[in-house]
């Protein structure tokens, strides 16, 4: 459900870059969605889609990049990507997936950021 | 004509709300009131374990009770005398730092020393949206089945206390109260796990003793 809320932050982030760079048209935006965030990108996009109505980001594409849940475990050192578990959970089980620690170190993956916006701008 | 530019945003939408959390934190610092969000499906026992902790401890408590549309939980919370924010969220299923702000500016800040965030009855949204409290509790009720934690890993693993609540009522649904407490302890090794029910008392002295101990140990 809070994809709307999440995906409202997008839009109001692009629009203030949009009007700041005096752009007339946004024709591209670039977001990533760590696996740690409850969001689900297609329903982030479906919002998207709905919110950007009569806005200057009408006719842009989203381009939704999903980033891996990255971990660093203080017992056996690895570093890398948590596994998603038996269960099929959409997000990954923050645990090490070599030594099964759960006190783990959580380097990537908790954040959703409006990356970059291709703008068209007046000559 | 026009011309085609690619400009770099890096806005953090997650950011704006850990920061307007921290704001939060710090006011309730200034002012010595120690925070707990409460968090917890629909029917698990948020409320009524919010209204025993006002009546049988000697805390200067206020609350902010989240709720989607109604004032209900506030309107019970009134009963027990103590300051009450009633916090609508309209469509939205979880509490952010930015509403939770508002509501900081309709307490009695000097004369709370304990401050409990109710918020809406969801077990999945409000994880990702820190309010600036000191602990986070989740409520989940035997009822509401006994694979209700393995479920919804990430409520778990993010929060400080997990109340197993209505074990009394365990028997009656088919419901393992120790399974439970074994998948918050799988979840999260080092979460405090308290089997309780509010309607027999069961537990609910272990859950002050440990609300107490956080409190302290800030």
């Amino acid at each position: 459900m809070h994809e709307l809320a999440m995906a409202q932050g997008i839009i109001n982030s692009v629009i203030e870059t949009a009007n700041e760079n005096n752009a007339t048209e946004v024709t591209e935006i670039v977001i990533e969605i760590g696996k740690l965030v409850l969001i689900n990108p297609e329903q982030l996009s479906f919002m998207l889609d709905v919110l950007c109505e009569n806005t200057i980001v009408e006719n842009a594409k989203f381009d939704i990049i999903e980033i891996p849940a990255e971990i660093e475990c203080p017992e056996c050192k690895f570093k890398g990507n948590a596994n998603t578990d038996d269960l099929d959970h959409y997000a990954p089980i923050i645990e090490c997936p070599k030594c099964k620690n759960k006190r783990v170190s959580i380097l990537n993956g908790k954040d959703c950021i409006v990356r970059n916006i291709i703008i068209e701008q007046p000559n | 004509m026009h011309k085609v530019a690619d400009i770099e945003v890096q806005h953090n939408i997650m950011e704006a709300n850990k920061k307007l959390a921290n704001k939060n934190k710090e006011i309730f610092e200034k002012n010595d009131i120690f925070t707990i969000d409460i968090v917890g499906a629909i029917g698990s026992g948020k409320t009524s374990l919010i209204e025993k902790i006002i009546d049988e401890t000697d805390y200067k408590i206020g609350v902010i009770a989240g709720d989607i549309i109604s004032k209900f939980d506030a309107g019970r919370i009134e009963n027990h005398g103590v300051p009450v924010v009633g916090l609508n969220t309209g469509k939205e299923c979880h509490l952010d730092a930015h509403l939770v702000e508002h509501a900081i500016g309709d307490l009695p800040l000097s004369d709370i020393n304990l401050l409990i965030i109710e918020n809406v009855g969801n077990l999945i949204c409000p994880v990702d949206f820190e309010l600036g409290s000191h602990i986070r509790i989740v409520v989940v009720s035997a009822t509401e089945g006994d694979d209700t934690i393995e479920k919804h890993p990430m409520i778990f693993e993010n929060s400080d206390l997990v109340i197993i609540n209505k074990v009394d009522l365990a028997d009656a649904v088919g419901a393992d109260a120790d399974k439970m407490v074994n998948d918050a302890k799988k979840l999260n090794p080092d979460v405090n796990v308290i089997k309780t029910s509010l309607k027999t008392d069961e537990g609910f002295q272990t859950v002050l003793n440990s609300i107490n101990k956080f409190k302290n140990n800030l």
